[in-house]
């Protein structure tokens, strides 16, 4: 690994912190992944991203920079990617998964709050988060009220904070709403990058993005196969690679994964045996380095075959379909994608439900773990009708609520392994 | 308090909880034959519910006694007011919910919007989709159309009709009611005090339903004894108390031990600045301007309701409440999980600091009495420091 | 074949063995800072063919004697539907954790939730009580028993609860009425629970809590149905893992 010490204290980042949360990312990385049994060769790749995600990537991002390229740095999958790559902007996701520095971020937010919120805020005030001191622009979106109000509260920490609003209703209005959003965030981005957007470099930002999509989709496909070919944790780390890496290398390092993937399926390989309980992780997102759930439940004798979240389904399962060929057009299409997304903050919000029972089926499912960060009151009302519907219809559920701190290891542990035994004896 | 005076509202309920009032009331109008949509926050435009012939009754949201019945559905890390409000619900144990013939409800904020997905089977409910952004040009475009679906599914529930003279009738009635509570507001700004949160909440509270017309006889009478108490010499409280502004969540019910805790400490509550207290009279709906709705649409986005974002009204109204009643500290009643309060808090903290000089406390609480002697010790502690 | 079920609860170890369906031995300590010295010194000169360990410390077990393993939401349904074939609903209330359980027409477990992370309402939380009103464990229940009215305990957190206490015994409430508030505010924790998985049916109660007369009277009497506390119900974990060993024959076929 290079020393990339002067990028990182140029991006004003402080070196004892970040190095501290680089040492504690690397451990928890080498008990967590590297000591799965029957990895796919094609992990490497993603073992290498990981290795290189503060450093390596981010010199890429500097790159790009010095090439007159904007760096959109987001916290959500409502953000259009498409929109970002028709600027040629690179879109990275920002920093939200762990627990580091909640005493600076509880200064400014309260304690009561979802934990990937004080993350923002703890990476924010610790000055680690590299992507977050490389972005030109951060947008914010008014999704749920922890959010929407702390963006009040990052706006003055940040270069450049761009917020844009979305409907909380799949009504007209709504979808008038997110149209115009986007089309607002379009200039924004045109003014920001100096940029003007084309017919052409909209589509070729949609064909990007579709085959990042349709690859993540193709993986999915392959963990229907028993035995699994691939772990959940590891399945998880590609959808949060997602968010960080360069589309079009990701894309092909995905597809050579499912290269192996297929081979392994043709064999009847697998990372865990047949047979081997399998389960869908359903509810609020896991960001890196959120392994904590997923790792309890692989370590637990189950195997986790798909993701209900927006890392994971709920964020790739659509695909941006262009009809036309002219630029309203085209952003009519992006806004169609968009507004399909069943994120809890909708109301009502059914489709959800719908995609889990789905789920639940296509990949030979034997139960749900509902996921809930805590204080994401989204979810966590959601999670009641969730359970009574997919119980109601024979789905074993258990239903979780967490945060990024390692107290609860235990109970989790407990919980998650009786689970494991109710659906063995059924 | 220096003598005994005549309460502003004399009657048999006076002493008691002001939903009693207002329940007697609203059997009354049920009597008569009205329709009843039941309402839970102050984004319901009355004005049109009003002109359409049909009486809005706030349902129950401040009891205790029902978040453990909510708790078995709902997860306990939720504002307890939603959970109150579910609970009440589920036990069958409002009687406004009990009257409402059907019941409106607003994408305020998550708990809310996602507890109204388990009430809508029980009851026809209307969900207006509420901007989230109120200076957006499309924020008033779409909450004009939001007041215009509801009064669309009063009419199929109903109906029930109005028109736009008959929604312009109405503004011009409310409007009249909400001069008139604030002409009280005025006598809460003297100095010393000569009215108390209690009175001042009675009519609050009674107003938010009623309609101008039955409200001005009610304010008549009440202008006058403080015009009465002011020109006797009354005043409220102990002499020198300080004055104490109450802003944030709606406070009432259980809440209300936080003002008791107040008074308690020697504090006088001259502003109740929450939806529960002065915020739905603040402002007035423009008048006659051909496009009734919108203009109504305008003045509820005025409504500075931490649920909108950037929310800056709030201060700047805050200002203006601090220059009339010139308390001598502020406290910020914050709902526990009511996250946008919560958030809030540290914006409007800073202010009234900065801005205004002044003391201010953040209190975080539920319904509960549990914590009643820590927030009497942080109570005391600020009044101390005025 | 002799199978014994070892429970590592988060305040006392349990030793069950069984043997032809007869429980033939009991053995009951304090887990201590050192649960797995705790469970040497309960196994020490007890002959057994196969053990499962189950509870908090499991895990350690597991690593240290190679033993299989199950939940302890699993041990206490296996315990239950032995002792009382019919029940289908048990609540566990123990040191650091409360499960409420429910079982299928099968007696295979079914449901359960389990108390949020801290150990509100469990038996610590009742042991830290009971410190701060000066009562032991044994006279706790007896004191709330015998007070006619009842000081609301609002606070579920321990820490909180315990300022409660001191706040209201300094305004001279008396204690049994706050001894009796801290009862009824368990058992209100407890039964939202129960109420969660299993609306009606008998409850069977377990785990130490259920030593606790005052604690069992007002479950009852808070649900309105009959609830049955074991003859020793602090063992009926360790039951269930020595039952599970017989039924595995100590083949590693319980949770990895």
């Amino acid at each position: 690994m290079s020393d990339y010490t002067q990028m990182w204290s140029d991006l004003g980042l402080d070196l004892k912190g970040h190095d501290a949360l680089l040492s504690v990312l690397g451990g928890a990385y080498q008990d967590i992944f590297l000591s799965q049994k029957n990895r796919p060769e094609g992990m490497k790749y993603f073992d290498f991203v990981m290795s290189e995600v503060h450093g390596l990537r981010i010199k890429e991002l500097m790159d790009a920079k010095a090439q007159g390229r904007i760096v959109v740095g987001s916290y959500c999958v409502f953000v259009p990617e498409e929109l970002i790559l028709a600027v040629d902007g690179v879109s990275v996701g920002l920093c939200a998964g762990a627990e580091f520095n909640f005493e600076g971020a509880e200064e400014v937010v309260p304690r009561n709050l979802c934990p990937l919120i004080k993350s923002a805020f703890g990476f924010k005030r610790g000055l680690v988060c590299p992507y977050l001191e490389a972005s030109d622009i951060v947008v914010g979106e008014n999704t749920c009220d922890g959010k929407k109000k702390s963006y009040e509260v990052l706006g003055p920490m940040v270069k450049d904070l761009y917020i844009m609003d979305l409907p909380q209703m799949k009504s007209g209005p709504g979808r008038a709403l997110l149209k115009e959003e986007y089309a607002k965030f379009l200039t924004r981005l045109e003014e920001k990058s100096g940029r003007k957007v084309t017919a052409e470099s909209l589509k070729k930002g949609i064909a990007t993005v579709n085959a990042k999509r349709q690859a993540v989709k193709r993986l999915a496909e392959l963990r229907k196969a028993d035995p699994a070919p691939i772990s959940g944790l590891d399945a998880l780390l590609v959808n949060q690679v997602f968010f960080y890496d360069d589309p079009v290398r990701f894309t092909a390092s995905v597809n050579t994964l499912c290269d192996e993937l297929e081979e392994r399926v043709k064999k009847g390989e697998g990372v865990l045996p047949k047979g081997t309980p399998r389960l869908v992780i359903s509810g609020c997102p896991m960001a890196v380095p959120n392994w904590k759930v997923p790792f309890i439940i692989e370590t637990s004798g189950a195997v986790i075959v798909g993701e209900e979240s927006c890392v994971g389904e709920r964020g790739t399962r659509w695909l941006t379909e262009a009809q036309g060929a002219t630029l309203p057009e085209m952003l009519d299409a992006v806004t169609e994608r968009y507004f399909n997304i069943d994120c809890a903050v909708f109301t009502p919000n059914p489709s959800r439900i719908d995609h889990v029972r789905d789920m639940f089926g296509r990949y030979g499912a034997r139960g749900v773990i509902h996921y809930s960060l805590q204080f994401c009151q989204p979810y966590l009302v959601e999670s009641g009708p969730v359970e009574t519907a997919l119980e109601g219809s024979g789905i074993p559920v258990l239903r979780l609520e967490t945060d990024y701190s390692q107290e609860d290891m235990g109970q989790l542990k407990t919980r998650i392994e009786a689970f494991v035994e109710r659906i063995h004896q059924g | 308090m220096s003598r005994t005076v005549e309460p502003l509202i004399n009657d048999e309920y006076t002493g008691g909880p002001p939903t009693k009032r207002v329940l007697a009331r609203l059997q009354e109008k049920r009597k008569e034959g009205r329709k009843v949509a039941g309402v839970y926050c102050g984004y319901a435009p009355t004005e049109l519910i009003l002109a359409m012939g049909i009486s809005p009754a706030t349902l129950c949201a401040f009891s205790n006694a029902t978040i453990e019945a909510a708790e078995t559905v709902l997860p306990a890390n939720l504002c307890p007011l939603i959970k109150s409000s579910y609970g009440f619900i589920i036990t069958d144990t409002c009687p406004f919910y009990g009257l409402a013939d059907v019941v409106i409800g607003e994408t305020t904020c998550d708990g809310k919007k996602k507890m109204f997905e388990l009430i809508t089977d029980l009851k026809p409910t209307w969900i207006m989709d509420l901007p989230q952004v109120p200076d957006q040009e499309e924020a008033i475009t779409n909450w004009t159309a939001m007041i215009r679906k509801l009064e669309g599914f009063l009419e199929t529930t109903f109906g029930a009709r109005t028109t736009d003279d008959g929604i312009e009738d109405s503004i011009r009635d409310i409007n009249r009611r909400n001069a008139m509570m604030r002409e009280v507001f005025e006598f809460a700004a003297l100095r010393p005090a000569i009215v108390g949160w209690r009175e001042m909440y009675d009519l609050t509270f009674l107003a938010q339903g009623s309609s101008g017309k039955d409200m001005e006889p009610v304010l008549t009478e009440a202008l006058r004894k403080l015009e009465e108490r002011r020109d006797g010499g009354y005043s409220y409280g102990p002499a020198g108390a300080p004055r104490v502004m109450v802003t944030g969540c709606p406070v009432g019910g259980d809440a209300e031990k936080v003002f008791a805790i107040i008074e308690e400490a020697g504090g006088v509550i001259v502003a109740l600045d929450a939806c529960s207290g002065f915020k739905p009279y603040m402002t007035d709906t423009a008048e006659g301007t051909g496009d009734p709705v919108r203009a109504l649409a305008e003045r509820y986005l005025k409504i500075p309701c931490s649920c909108m974002t950037p929310n800056a009204r709030r201060l700047t109204e805050m200002t203006r409440l601090i220059e009339k009643m010139r308390p001598d500290a502020v406290i910020d009643v914050v709902l526990q999980a009511c996250h946008s309060f919560n958030i809030e808090s540290h914006k409007v903290g800073e202010h009234v600091e900065k801005v205004h000089g002044l003391p201010f406390l953040k209190i975080v609480t539920d319904f509960s009495l549990g914590d009643v002697e820590q927030i009497r010790t942080r109570v005391e502690a600020l009044l101390e420091s005025c | 074949m002799r199978t014994a079920g070892l429970d590592i609860g988060s305040r006392t170890v349990k030793l069950v063995v069984i043997e032809q369906g007869e429980t033939v031995l009991t053995r009951k300590g304090l887990t201590s800072h050192d649960p797995l010295e705790a469970a040497r010194a309960l196994m020490e000169g007890v002959n057994y063919d196969t053990i499962v360990a189950t509870g908090y410390g499991r895990h350690l077990l597991k690593e240290h004697l190679d033993c299989p393993v199950i939940s302890e939401i699993k041990a206490f349904a296996l315990g239950a539907k032995a002792i009382y074939p019919t029940c289908r609903v048990i609540l566990d209330i123990g040191g650091q954790d409360t499960k409420a359980i429910s079982l299928n027409e099968a007696g295979e477990m079914s449901k359960f939730e389990m108390n949020d992370k801290c150990a509100a309402g469990t038996g610590r939380f009742l042991e830290i009580m009971a410190a701060a009103l000066g009562y032991t464990l044994e006279e706790f229940p007896k004191a709330a028993l015998s007070a006619g009215r009842f000081e609301k305990i609002n606070s579920m957190c321990t820490v909180f609860a315990e300022s409660e206490v001191i706040s209201l015994t300094a305004k001279g409430a008396a204690r049994p009425e706050v001894a009796l508030g801290i009862h009824r505010a368990i058992v209100s924790r407890s039964t939202t629970l129960l109420k969660r998985i299993a609306p009606s049916g008998e409850v069977f109660f377990a785990g130490g809590v259920a030593l606790n007369g005052c604690v069992e009277t007002l479950i009852a009497e808070d649900l309105g149905r009959p609830v049955f506390v074991p003859p020793d119900p602090q063992m009926v974990g360790a039951l269930g893992a020595a039952l599970h060993a017989l039924k595995s024959g100590g083949r590693e076929d319980a949770t990895p």
